[in-house]
């Protein structure tokens, strides 16, 4: 299969671009064209005119103090640092390297992803498409990684993963780990090389801040019984109830704003340096981290679901054994018991009482039962790889126990 | 079935309920939220250093080998690090000092005063190297979040031996 070609889509992304030149726009931002990159945009008239009555200058030092001037009016102009800053900023530069990022992608770009919807509200500055792409393509590498490398997890369990690996909690860690630095109030003078966004005011409840945008039929009523299937439908990546954008002017935790920088980055990288290079970075970044699914399990009934777990399998009803103890009159006594179904052991656990034994047998006969590996699993988008092998079908399990009634 | 061996999972029949007319829910598996933690080096590696103060006095005679630092090697030391935010101001008439910034936030500073620049780069490749935390003896030689492959020893399992 053939790589697309992103060259093309990254240029048009960073052309210079001028504001839409609707009235609203010409009537804020009359005093001169914003840019999105240092390439020299095409000259208006009345920026040319502009030129020419600065050079009526003759005087260095008065020219000096004059661009100085001039600088300091243009970067207070706008919300977010102009592109030009980009160039010129060392924290930009050495995060640029930190993360060993491809050369493809320009600090213009890196300096976008750092400012946030809620420091610059202008689509076109602001890390918002960035990170709506790099949302997706998280979403989705997590997704078909953890589906394909355990086929038979539960899918709370799996929401729990999600989470895990690209929740709000996580990637702002991450963005921490990469020693982002928030900048104390966003602005046009601020270094590009800090996050910038708004704050939410001290005291507001973050519940609050952004409404409720689910589809699922009476959203609001909290204590009604939600199928975790139906999560997969109504609510996002990680079986939460899916939140619309924050209104303008209230601001967004650092929590919210630093996973958006992280997403951003991805999206970024996609765009400029196409898919391996995205994909490389993710698995570098975010699949390298460690987590250890079987500690993501709360099961409250094992014995009973490994039983009726047995009996939707066909295997034969599991018993459990006590496969040696010591202790049995003393305070301090020690069972292992085995859960066998027939010949075959499931499980295995110790404890100070028979039920705790029993109990702890059942567990790890589920977990092995859930935490099954195909060998070599591969993922669907390894087949954008140039020379993949074809395509065989991944095993994908029954699923876990669902909830019946009339046990 | 064995002495000793009980069913898994089975209701007792018990007299006073009915079992046909009470439901028995399932839970389903609940999960646990948690992040995953990070293994720096596992996948990709950030330096912990990211930002180098080098600080001098273009009078005070203890800064002689700083000012030939800044002025021959460092340029070289920036362009081979260039994951290193590196500032250079001047603090007159005291001492000159590096001071190394990092990721966790904490700081280390190095006093250079009368160091020739040989010295002076050692002491910079000191802090480019640490990661900010305070300095401990490691005594083992392996340190890993993951669970040991052979497991723990467990005198429950294997033959009885005579002594």
């Amino acid at each position: 299969m053939k790589r697309l070609q992103l060259q093309r889509w990254s240029s048009t992304a960073l052309s210079p671009r001028v504001r839409t030149n609707n009235r609203l726009h010409q009537q804020l931002y009359s005093t001169g064209l914003r840019l999105q990159s240092t390439v020299s945009p095409l000259q208006s008239e009345s920026a040319i005119s502009e030129n020419v009555e600065d050079a009526s200058f003759q005087n260095p030092d008065a020219m000096r103090h004059i661009r100085r001037a001039h600088k300091r009016k243009t970067q207070l102009q706008y919300p977010s640092p102009p592109v030009e800053a980009a160039t010129q900023s060392a924290k930009l530069a050495a995060l640029h390297a930190r993360l060993y990022l491809p050369s493809r992608l320009p600090l213009q770009t890196l300096a976008r992803t750092l400012v946030d919807a809620s420091a610059d509200s202008n689509v076109d500055f602001n890390n918002e498409s960035l990170a709506t792409l790099g949302h997706d393509l998280l979403a989705n590498y997590t997704s078909e990684h953890l589906i394909c490398t355990y086929p038979r997890l539960p899918l709370s369990v799996t929401f729990a993963a999600m989470y895990a690996y690209v929740g709000p909690k996580t990637l702002a860690a991450i963005s921490k780990e990469w020693g982002i630095d928030n900048a104390t109030v966003p602005g046009g003078e601020v270094d590009p090389g800090f996050l910038q966004f708004q704050r939410v005011a001290p005291g507001t409840a973050v519940e609050d801040i952004s409404q409720l945008k689910s589809a699922r039929p009476y959203a609001d009523q909290k204590n009604w019984r939600m199928t975790v299937s139906s999560k997969i439908f109504y609510d996002d990546e990680f079986g939460d109830a899916i939140k619309g954008s924050v209104a303008l002017g209230q601001g967004v935790t650092d929590e919210t704003a630093r996973a958006t920088f992280v997403r951003a980055v991805l999206g970024a990288i996609y765009l400029h340096a196409g898919r391996p290079a995205a994909k490389r970075f993710f698995e570098q970044h975010i699949l390298s981290r460690h987590l250890n699914i079987s500690e993501l399990f709360n099961f409250s009934q094992p014995a009973r679901d490994l039983a009726r777990l047995c009996a939707r399998e066909n295997f034969e009803a599991p018993v459990a054994k006590i496969v040696s103890e010591t202790g049995r009159k003393s305070r301090s006594p020690v069972f292992v018991v085995g859960i066998f179904s027939g010949q075959d052991k499931l499980g295995e656990g110790s404890g100070s009482s028979l039920m705790e034994a029993r109990e702890r047998a059942a567990l790890s006969a589920l977990k092995g039962w859930y935490l099954y590996t195909p060998i070599n699993p591969r993922v669907p988008s390894s087949m954008e790889e140039e020379g993949a092998a074809p395509w065989k079908p991944a095993h994908i399990d029954l699923g876990e126990l669902l909830p019946t009634e009339d046990g | 079935m064995f002495p000793g061996s009980f069913p898994v999972g089975v209701r007792k029949p018990c007299k006073w309920v009915n079992l046909k007319n009470t439901s028995i829910t399932t839970m389903p598996v609940k999960a646990i939220k948690t992040i995953s933690s990070a293994r720096n080096g596992v996948g990709a590696f950030i330096l912990q250093c990211k930002r180098l103060d080098f600080h001098y006095c273009n009078f005070g005679g203890s800064s002689r080998g700083m000012l030939s630092f800044l002025t021959k090697d460092l340029a070289a030391f920036a362009r081979e690090h260039p994951q290193i935010e590196i500032r250079v101001s001047p603090r007159p008439a005291k001492h000159p000092v590096i001071k190394g910034h990092y990721i966790n936030g904490h700081e280390k500073a190095i006093c250079v005063r009368n160091l020739e620049p040989s010295e002076i780069m050692k002491k910079t490749n000191i802090l480019k190297e640490a990661n900010g935390e305070k300095l401990k003896r490691t005594k083992k030689p392996v340190t890993s979040l993951n669970e040991s492959v052979r497991g723990i020893w467990s005198p429950y399992h294997g033959d009885l031996r005579g002594v």
